[in-house]
C-alpha cells in the first residue's frame, strides 16, 4: 500500500521544521567560531592594514553561512520526523507505525486498516510549529567575541610586540659597539687588544708560579688567563667566533697538565709549596747526590718569593746558600735553604695569626700541632705535605677517631645525623644511638648490605676521597664490624 | 468481516465484559482491565492481595460473566497433585470387566482459580506448570489437552507467610501479569457497603463464548507494533539485567536476575491488547509504560541488598522503565544527531 499524501505531507512538514531548527542550531554555532576567528584579524589590523575589517566580517558571515549549510544539508528519516509527530500530535505511534508497516510486503490484514485511521488522524492535524529550538551551548558564549570584535573594530590598531631574535653575528656586535662607542664604559672595549704576552715561567713546574692578588695581571705561563682577561672573553658572546677561535681554548684544554692547579693555588701557602718542592728535590737523598741545578733553581725561587712579598727575611740565606752552592758545598747549601725554609714558614704564620685565621690543625686548644708533647724537633714533623701528617690516636688528637677533617668540620649535613650517642661505656666503633635516631631500627639486613659498604669504602679509597690520614681507621672499622 | 469490524466487536466485548463484572466488583478498574488484557492476551494472571479485598470474587464473576467452565482450587499444603489433574481410577464396566480411567482433575475447566497458591507444596505448585505453558497435562504417560482457552488466575497473600510456599521463579514466570489489588478508596469503600449489605441480587450476564475468546486472541497478535516501539519493549526487559552493559544503576544494585523473555513477550502482547481495547491498531510507547509494572514485577528477582533496603519492585520498575525511554532514541532531539 503506498503512503498516503497525508501522511507523506505531515513528515515533510516536520522534516522542513528540523532542517530549519537544524540550520538555527548551527549556524548559531557557525557565528561564534565565526566571531572567534574574526578576532584574529582584528588583532592583526596593524599587519594586515584595511583588510583586516573586511576580512573579519568575511569569516563571521562563512562560520554563520557554512553553519546554515551544515544544518540544511544533514538528512533528516523519515521515521524521525514521524516520531516528532506522533509525539507533538499525540498521534500514539500511529503514523510511524503505519509508515514502517505499510512499507512491509508482508503485513496483517489489521495495518491496512491502521494506515486508514492514522490518515484519518493525521488529515485532521492542524499544522504547526512543534520541532522545539536548542539554544547550543555557544550561544551563551557569543557575546564575548561578537564584543571583542567590536571593540577591537572601533578601536585603534593594536601595536605588534617586536619579536625578534638578538644578533649574535661579529658585525651586528660591532655595530652595536660603534653606536654606543660614546660611553665611557666602552671606550677601552673600542681600542684595539693588546695581545696578552707570554712568558715562560721562570720554572717549568706551574705550582711554583705564586698567584697574586685578585685582579691581579696574568702569571707568565699561567694558561687560566685564558678564561679571563683575554680579548675572547671581552667580546659578547658570538657562536661563530667561539666555533672559529675558541678551537684554541679547546686544544689548550686538552693539555690538562699545562692547566693550572686553582685548588693549589688558592689553598697552598708559599711555604707549603716551597717545602714540597724542596722534598721533592731531596727525593730521600743524601746531600750530596741532590743536583745542584735543581738546588740553585729552588733557591732562585726562594729569593724571587721574597722579593715578590717585600720582606725577604730569608734572603739573606738564600744569598749564603747560593755562594755555598758555587763553592760546592751542597751541605751547606742545603742548610741554608732549610733555615730560608724555617724563616719563610715563621713569617707565614705570623702573617696567618694577624689575620686571625687558622687552618684545621692549627686550633689552639692544647691539642694542636704547637702545643703538642711531641713533633716540634723537626720541620717535617711540624708541618706534613701531602700524604703525611698525624695518624689517629697518635697524640695529636685525644680522640681516638682523630680530629674531624675540615670538610665534616665545615658541613652542616655531616654533622647533622639524628639521635646521640648513648651513655656508658662504649667502645670505639660503637655507633649504637639514643634519642629519635636510635629508635628507627634498620630496614636493610646488615649482613646483606655490609660487603656493598665494604667495596663501597675500598672504590672510595681508591678513589682518594677519603684523607689518607683516616684510610687506616676506616678499614680497622670495618675490620671490626667482620669480626663481629 | 472486515477488520473495523472484529476489532469494533472486540472493543464492546470487552467493554461489555467489563462492565458485568463492574456489577459485582466496585473499583479497581485497573485490575479489572488487566485481568482482561491476560485473558485475552493468552497468559494467566496472578492477583496478590491481603484477605478481603474481592480478588476471589472477581475472578468468579469474571467466570460467570464468560461462556465458560469454571474450577476454584483452594490451595492449601496437603494438596497432591493428583487432587489437581485427576488419577486413574478402576472403573467396571457393563461386562463386568475392570480397567483403568482417567478421572479428570479441577484442571480440566477454561478458568481455573487458584486460590491461596502459595499454601500448596512446591511439588503441587508444579503440578500447573505443564497446564499453564503448555496447555496439556500429562498423566499416566499419556499426555491430555486442556480445553481452550484456558486461562488461570491464581491469588496469593502476601502477608500471612507462615506455612506458605514460595512460588518459584519457573511459576512465577509462567504468569503473564501479576497484579496487586490494594485497598479500595473510601468512596469505593462506601459502594462496596452499600452493594453488599443490602437485599439485592446481582445477576451477571454471560457475554462471551469460548470460541469469541479465541477469536479475539488471533485479533490480538495482528495489532503491529512499530520498530522502535519494540526496540523500547525489549530494551526495558534488558535494563532490568544488571549484567547488561546499559543497566541503570538501580538495577545493577538491587537486582540479581532480570526479567526473562517470557517478559518481552508478555509485555508487547499485553500492550497490543491495551491499544486494542483503546481503539487502537498499534502499539505505542504509553501503552509499554503503562503495563511495565505488572509484566515485570514477578520476573525481576531482587538480590539481598534489594531484599534488605526494602526495595519496592514497583519502583524499580518504574525506573527502569524511565532510564529506557531516555536511553531510547526516540526521546532525543533529533536535529542535533
Amino acid at each position: 500500500m503506498a503512503h498516503h499524501e497525508a501522511l507523506d505531507r505531515l513528515v515533510r512538514e516536520i522534516t522542513t521544521q528540523v532542517r530549519w531548527r537544524r540550520a538555527e542550531h548551527y549556524g548559531l554555532r557557525g557565528v561564534f567560531w565565526g566571531a572567534l576567528a574574526a578576532v584574529v584579524p582584528l588583532l592583526l589590523r596593524t599587519m594586515l592594514g584595511p583588510w583586516a575589517l573586511p576580512l573579519a566580517i568575511a569569516l563571521l558571515t562563512a562560520g554563520a553561512l557554512a553553519g546554515v549549510a551544515w544544518g540544511l544539508s544533514k538528512r533528516v528519516s523519515a521515521g524521525d520526523a514521524a516520531r516528532i509527530a506522533d509525539r507533538e500530535f499525540g498521534l500514539a505511534d500511529r503514523l510511524s507505525t503505519a509508515l514502517d508497516w505499510g512499507q512491509r510486503d508482508e503485513r496483517p490484514a489489521l495495518v491496512d486498516t491502521l494506515v486508514a485511521d492514522a490518515i484519518a488522524r493525521v488529515e485532521a492535524v492542524q499544522f504547526r510549529q512543534v520541532v522545539r529550538r536548542i539554544v547550543p551551548r555557544e550561544a551563551k558564549w557569543l557575546p564575548a567575541p561578537v564584543a571583542l570584535a567590536v571593540v577591537l573594530a572601533l578601536s585603534p590598531a593594536v601595536p605588534l610586540p617586536r619579536m625578534a631574535l638578538p644578533d649574535f653575528s661579529p658585525a651586528g656586535g660591532r655595530e652595536e659597539a660603534r653606536e654606543r662607542a660614546d660611553g665611557p664604559m666602552l671606550e677601552d672595549r673600542a681600542r684595539p687588544l693588546v695581545k696578552d704576552k707570554q712568558q715562560r715561567p721562570a720554572f717549568e713546574e706551574r705550582d711554583w708560579a705564586q698567584r697574586g692578588a685578585s685582579g691581579a695581571a696574568a702569571t707568565a705561563g699561567d694558561l687560566s688567563a685564558i678564561f679571563k682577561d683575554t680579548s675572547l672573553a671581552n667580546q659578547r658572546p658570538d657562536f661563530n667566533s667561539f666555533l672559529k677561535k675558541g678551537d684554541e681554548r679547546l686544544k689548550m684544554l686538552e693539555q690538562m697538565d699545562r692547566l693550572p692547579d686553582l685548588q693549589s693555588d688558592f689553598t697552598s701557602s708559599q711555604y707549603k709549596m716551597v717545602f714540597k718542592k724542596s722534598k721533592e728535590l731531596r727525593g730521600g737523598l743524601r746531600p750530596d747526590q741532590i743536583s745542584p741545578q735543581k738546588l740553585k733553581e729552588l733557591l732562585e725561587e726562594m729569593e724571587r718569593l721574597g722579593r715578590k712579598n717585600g720582606n725577604n727575611q730569608w734572603g739573606q740565606d738564600v744569598g749564603e746558600g747560593m755562594e755555598a752552592l758555587e763553592g760546592g758545598n751542597t751541605d751547606k747549601a742545603m742548610e741554608a735553604m732549610q733555615k730560608a725554609l724555617d724563616k719563610m714558614r715563621a713569617q707565614e704564620d705570623a702573617s696567618r695569626g694577624g689575620k686571625n685565621l687558622r687552618g684545621g690543625r692549627d686550633r689552639g686548644d692544647g691539642r694542636g700541632r704547637d702545643s703538642g708533647g711531641r713533633g716540634d724537633g723537626s720541620p717535617d714533623d711540624q708541618d706534613f705535605a701531602e700524604g703525611e701528617g698525624s695518624f689517629a690516636g697518635k697524640g695529636k688528637s685525644g680522640s681516638p677517631k682523630g680530629d674531624p677533617t675540615q670538610r665534616l668540620r665545615a658541613s652542616p649535613f655531616d654533622a647533622g645525623v639524628e639521635g646521640e650517642s648513648r651513655r656508658g661505656k662504649k667502645d670505639g666503633y660503637d655507633t649504637n644511638m639514643t634519642g629519635r635516631g636510635g629508635k628507627m631500627p634498620s630496614r636493610l639486613t646488615y649482613m646483606g648490605v655490609i660487603g656493598q659498604y665494604k667495596k663501597a669504602m675500598e672504590d672510595a679509597i681508591t678513589r682518594e676521597q677519603i684523607p689518607r690520614d683516616f684510610h687506616g681507621q676506616i678499614k680497622d672499622y670495618f675490620q671490626a664490624l667482620d669480626e663481629r | 468481516m472486515t477488520q473495523d469490524a472484529r476489532v469494533e466487536q472486540f472493543i464492546s466485548s470487552f467493554q461489555a465484559l467489563r462492565s458485568e463484572v463492574e456489577k459485582v466488583i466496585v473499583g479497581h478498574r485497573e485490575i479489572i482491565d488487566h485481568v482482561l488484557i491476560g485473558m485475552f492476551a493468552g497468559g494467566h494472571v496472578l492477583l496478590e492481595g491481603v484477605p478481603g479485598l474481592g480478588k476471589t470474587l472477581l475472578i468468579k464473576t469474571l467466570a460467570e460473566g464468560l461462556e465458560l467452565t469454571f474450577s476454584r482450587i483452594q490451595f492449601t499444603p496437603d494438596l497432591m497433585p493428583a487432587d489437581i489433574i485427576g488419577t486413574n481410577i478402576i472403573v467396571e464396566d457393563a461386562a463386568g470387566r475392570k480397567h483403568f480411567q482417567f478421572q479428570s482433575g479441577p484442571i480440566f475447566a477454561h478458568i481455573l482459580l487458584a486460590d491461596e497458591i502459595n499454601r500448596a507444596t512446591p511439588k503441587t505448585q508444579s503440578a500447573l506448570l505443564e497446564g499453564m505453558q503448555e496447555a496439556s497435562v500429562t498423566v499416566g504417560g499419556a499426555s491430555r489437552p486442556l480445553p481452550m482457552p484456558f486461562f488461570v488466575l491464581a491469588t496469593q497473600n502476601p502477608i500471612e507467610m507462615e506455612g506458605t510456599y514460595p512460588l518459584p521463579e519457573a511459576q512465577l514466570d509462567r504468569f503473564l501479569l501479576k497484579l496487586r489489588v490494594r485497598y479500595p478508596a473510601i468512596e469505593e469503600l462506601n459502594a462496596i457497603i452499600d452493594r453488599t449489605t443490602q437485599v439485592r441480587s446481582v445477576a451477571v450476564n454471560r457475554v462471551m463464548t469460548g470460541p469469541t475468546v479465541m477469536g479475539f486472541r488471533e485479533l490480538v497478535r495482528e495489532v503491529p507494533i512499530a520498530a522502535h516501539v519494540r526496540d523500547l519493549a525489549s530494551a526495558i526487559v534488558m535494563a532490568t539485567h544488571p549484567q547488561w552493559e546499559h543497566a541503570p544503576t538501580v538495577t545493577r544494585r538491587f537486582v540479581r536476575y532480570g526479567a526473562s523473555p517470557r517478559g518481552a513477550q508478555a509485555l508487547v502482547l499485553a500492550a497490543k491488547v491495551k491499544a486494542l481495547a483503546e481503539g487502537r491498531y498499534n502499539v505505542s510507547t504509553d501503552d509499554l509504560k503503562a503495563l511495565a509494572a505488572p509484566a515485570l514485577r514477578h520476573r525481576v528477582i531482587l538480590n539481598f541488598e534489594g531484599e534488605a533496603e526494602g526495595i519496592d519492585v514497583d519502583t524499580l520498575v518504574e525506573q527502569v522503565v524511565d532510564s529506557a525511554v531516555a536511553a531510547s532514541s526516540q526521546n532525543k532531539e533529533l536535529f542535533v544527531r
